[in-house]
């Protein structure tokens, strides 16, 4: 499956849902997004994570990436992750940079 | 045995054909998602590491096989760039960089060495090969 990511801005929020796998060949998109986020300057990155099926050391530098452009001004938030996506995160010790939700109602 | 050649040629396809033949291998020998997953990962991120680092991001090509006992399921990845073993490879200085400052990258042989339950490298006849080994469940829940 491919990798798509839709950007959505409100109220100085910015919330990207991630759909798909960012791979090796997909990280590049994920990273075109977090660079048009950080163009916003939100005081938080919401990215909605329920159907992110997969991420690779590729897409975890993406969120690196997010991290450390956006800087501590912005609190990057993961919601629902995934079990298999969230020990990835967890295993590199990134998850203590971000914070991690999980998934609310509709 | 279940087999497949990668060509870097094709590194744009390298991670839905790992995928693929994953796939179906877990489906062969009956591994969760879990399991699957982590073999994936694992075999993306020596795939990539040897494209990049190995190859330099030149010509070169994996050679792909995988298997199955009552105890373990593989994937064996064999190329022809420098020696390199990653288990050799000291993951500290990475993670306990400052994640505000340090690089963005370079956890990829970390993920490939913590995914997967054993993990060998052998240099032999100039080819580096390596093989990624998930443990079947025990009690054969998986189906043999």
């Amino acid at each position: 499956m491919s990798f798509q990511g839709k950007l959505h801005v409100e109220d100085g929020v910015v919330t990207i849902r991630l759909v798909g796998e960012v791979d090796s060949r997909s990280a590049h998109e994920l990273n075109e997004l977090i660079i048009d986020a950080a163009d916003k300057n939100p005081t938080r990155l919401v990215l909605l994570a329920e159907d992110l099926t997969y991420l690779s050391s590729a897409g975890l530098r993406c969120l690196v990436f997010a991290h450390q452009k956006m800087g501590r001004d912005t609190e990057i938030v993961l919601v629902g992750t995934r079990p298999e996506v969230a020990e990835t995160i967890r295993l590199t010790g990134f998850d203590r940079s971000i914070v991690m939700q999980d998934a609310v109602g509709p | 045995m279940i087999a497949d050649r990668v060509s870097l040629r094709g590194i744009e396809n390298l991670s839905a054909a790992l995928s693929a033949l994953v796939g179906r291998l877990a489906a062969a020998a009956g591994l969760d998602s879990a399991q699957a997953y982590r073999l994936r990962l694992a075999a993306e991120e020596i795939a990539v590491n040897v494209a990049t680092h190995g190859y330099g991001d030149g010509d070169g090509e994996i050679l792909i096989d995988a298997g199955l006992d009552d105890e373990w399921v593989w994937l064996r990845l064999t190329d022809r760039s420098p020696e390199f073993d990653p288990t050799e490879h000291d993951p500290d200085p990475r993670l306990t960089a400052d994640p505000d400052v340090g690089p963005s990258g370079g956890f990829g042989l970390f993920l490939a060495l913590s995914s997967v339950d054993r993990f060998e490298h052998e240099y032999v006849g100039g080819r580096n090969r390596n093989k990624l080994l998930i443990r079947r469940r025990a009690g054969g829940d998986g189906g043999d």
